[in-house]
């Protein structure tokens, strides 16, 4: 017989020194400092006044070149200057024009491609078969070409810009139609739905959010394709001769080849003010309307 | 209750008794074919690859018949056939591979010094809220700024070279995989923290083993946004300042061939580009997705 092991009792004892009980703050007030420091927009807000101040001292005390960084004063100032006196706004109008002239044409060839995917098999396979091979073709790299069939001139801006929204936007709304789920699909022809009124009251609120991303995507592309070009060809495309005055790229090159650093940064601002101002507020707007209304996307 | 006609003679109209009838000509009840052998025709029609292979071809036809048919200038729009043997005789008799491997060279150095620092900027965000502030703020400000756009500033910064593409590079993937892996991680549904949190992961533990797993789809999202970008700003870039750095990339070639008046060089170094992007996006992520995402059933 194997041994059972000696059970260990343990003695008895009395715990000596177990202080009152008490509770720490189950709820506090904060103070004011914390409180503030809790809102979002405060704390990001001051994340950028400081980047803007350490800018401004680095350049003050370092005397770094006014051609390699120039101060954020002189910057803001430029962008001032540029404003007023330069009709900066007007490219501004100038870019955004163009932007937008490419951007609806493009949308529209897009819808009729996948509309005919949508309903045909041969439109399926076409439409698979271009994004496939268009849609990793930068289309900066068809301006050459474009220049060489259009000319210089928003023509040619139009057609790449056309190229870079017209694959994404496709592709992201034929994978949106093709993940509609099948009850909806089966609800849809239940109903006597077919063609086209079939795409535009079952396929497409139903892949809204896809449909969104590729608008968003190709917002994003027609937007670096249109800087990339104008300064890239800039001064081939814009008429600067009559007084018409180019876009932003444009403005940006223009100061870059004068050696006005202080409006290259000037014209980045704008830059980055027109893709925040459209990708913040006008996609969100459009979000919050449509598929976060309609509960289809968390947030 | 059995009585459906009550005797109320203003309101219910008189019941219409249909007389009985036989139905005269019914046929033998007979089935269509339910299965039926396709035929050879279509069932090589039904093969995905084989449609696809024949509406390529059709386009290249149409394109080479459109110019020979209608005899378009050779400098506006050359024939598919000359296009494609100025790219083979400049990929084997010339240095257009050469000048293929400069940009991918560069564009790899750009690519993978942008996801380091991306991953560096993500690390800082998971463990503090300063982090996770700066992050959110900077990605808003730089996201919409196009790389090209700082070119000017990077060549004055680094000269003309190899040193502002890859800067600019950097700065075309860097915001997009920060930006949605980010938003990734803050995604990760808080049963699969907790899980963390209880085995006792912390820190880079936590972040490699539970959040970059559970964010795989939007970091991979991310990463294939990053290149994109950087294809496509590399390309622009090189357009125009390709040449400066000694040898030159893709982009110097599309654009020397298009000041050359060299058409079908342009549309050679096109071939180039998209078999290339075609070859990142379709077989390199898709296999990325399919090892990963995929076969964990994150995404279909």
């Amino acid at each position: 017989m194997s041994k059972i092991p000696d059970v260990l009792v343990r003695p008895e004892f009395e715990a000596s020194d177990i202080g009152k009980a008490s509770t720490a703050d189950v709820a506090r007030k904060l103070t004011l400092m914390e409180r503030i420091s809790d809102m979002n927009s405060v704390r990001k807000l001051s994340i950028l006044v400081i980047v803007i101040v350490a800018w401004e001292i680095y350049s003050q005390v370092s005397g770094v070149s006014e051609l390699v960084l120039p101060k954020f004063s002189a910057t803001a100032w430029a962008l001032v200057d540029a404003v007023f006196s330069e009709k900066l706004l007007y490219m501004v109008w100038n870019s955004i024009t163009v932007l937008i002239t490419g951007y609806a044409i493009g949308i529209v060839i897009a819808t009729l491609l996948t509309t005919a995917a949508a309903t045909t098999r041969f439109g399926s396979d076409i439409l698979s078969t271009l994004t496939a091979m268009l849609n990793p073709l930068p289309a900066i790299a068809l301006l050459p070409l474009a220049l060489l069939w259009f000319g210089l001139g928003a023509d040619a801006i139009i057609f790449t810009l056309l190229h870079s929204v017209i694959w994404p936007v496709a592709l992201n709304a034929h994978v949106g139609f093709m993940s509609v789920s099948d009850t909806q699909r089966m609800v849809g022809r239940n109903y006597g739905l077919r063609g086209i009124v079939y795409v535009v009251k079952l396929l497409i609120p139903a892949a809204f959010p896809q449909i969104l991303m590729g608008l968003k995507i190709g917002w994003s592309y027609a937007w670096r394709t249109l800087i990339a070009a104008e300064l890239v060809f800039g001064g081939s495309i814009s008429d600067t001769s009559e007084g018409a005055s180019g876009g932003l790229g444009w403005f940006i090159f223009a100061s870059q080849m004068d050696l006005r650093i202080a409006y290259v940064f000037a014209g980045l601002f704008m830059v980055i003010l027109v893709g925040v101002v459209v990708e913040t507020v006008v996609f969100n707007k459009i979000e919050s309307l449509t598929v976060r209304k309609w509960g289809m996307q968390a947030r | 209750m059995n009585t459906p006609v009550k005797n109320n003679k203003n309101s219910i109209p008189q019941l219409v008794f249909r007389p009985e009838f036989e139905v005269s000509g019914i046929e033998q009840a007979q089935t269509s074919e339910v299965a039926r052998k396709l035929s050879t025709l279509e069932r090589v029609w039904n093969i995905d690859g084989v449609r696809k292979f024949v509406i390529l071809l059709s386009l290249i036809v149409v394109w080479q018949a459109y110019t020979v048919g209608f005899d378009v200038e050779p400098l506006m729009l050359p024939s598919f056939w000359l296009s494609f043997s100025t790219l083979i005789r400049d990929l084997f008799y010339s240095d257009l591979i050469w000048k293929v491997w400069f940009s991918i060279k560069v564009l790899i150095i750009g690519y993978s010094a942008g996801l380091f620092l991306a991953a560096i900027l993500i690390l800082w965000a998971t463990v503090s809220r300063f982090g996770s502030d700066f992050i959110s703020m900077s990605t808003a400000m730089f996201n919409p700024l196009p790389a090209i756009a700082l070119l000017p500033l990077a060549m004055l910064w680094f000269g003309l070279g190899t040193a502002s593409l890859v800067f600019v590079l950097i700065h075309s993937v860097l915001w997009a995989v920060a930006l949605s892996t980010h938003s990734g991680f803050e995604g990760v549904s808080q049963t699969l923290r907790m899980i963390g949190r209880n085995y006792g992961l912390k820190g880079f533990g936590y972040v490699w083993k539970i959040l970059v797993p559970a964010a795989l789809p939007s970091i991979l999202a991310g990463m294939k946004i990053g290149w994109a970008f950087a294809w496509r700003t590399l390309i622009g870039a090189e357009l125009v300042f390709g040449a400066s750095s000694g040898s030159g990339g893709l982009g110097w070639y599309i654009f020397e061939s298009s000041q050359n008046i060299d058409t079908d060089g342009v549309f050679a170094g096109l071939f180039m580009v998209i078999l290339i992007g075609f070859f990142v996006e379709n077989i390199v992520f898709r296999n990325i997705e399919r090892r990963t995402v995929n076969r964990w059933g994150m995404q279909r």
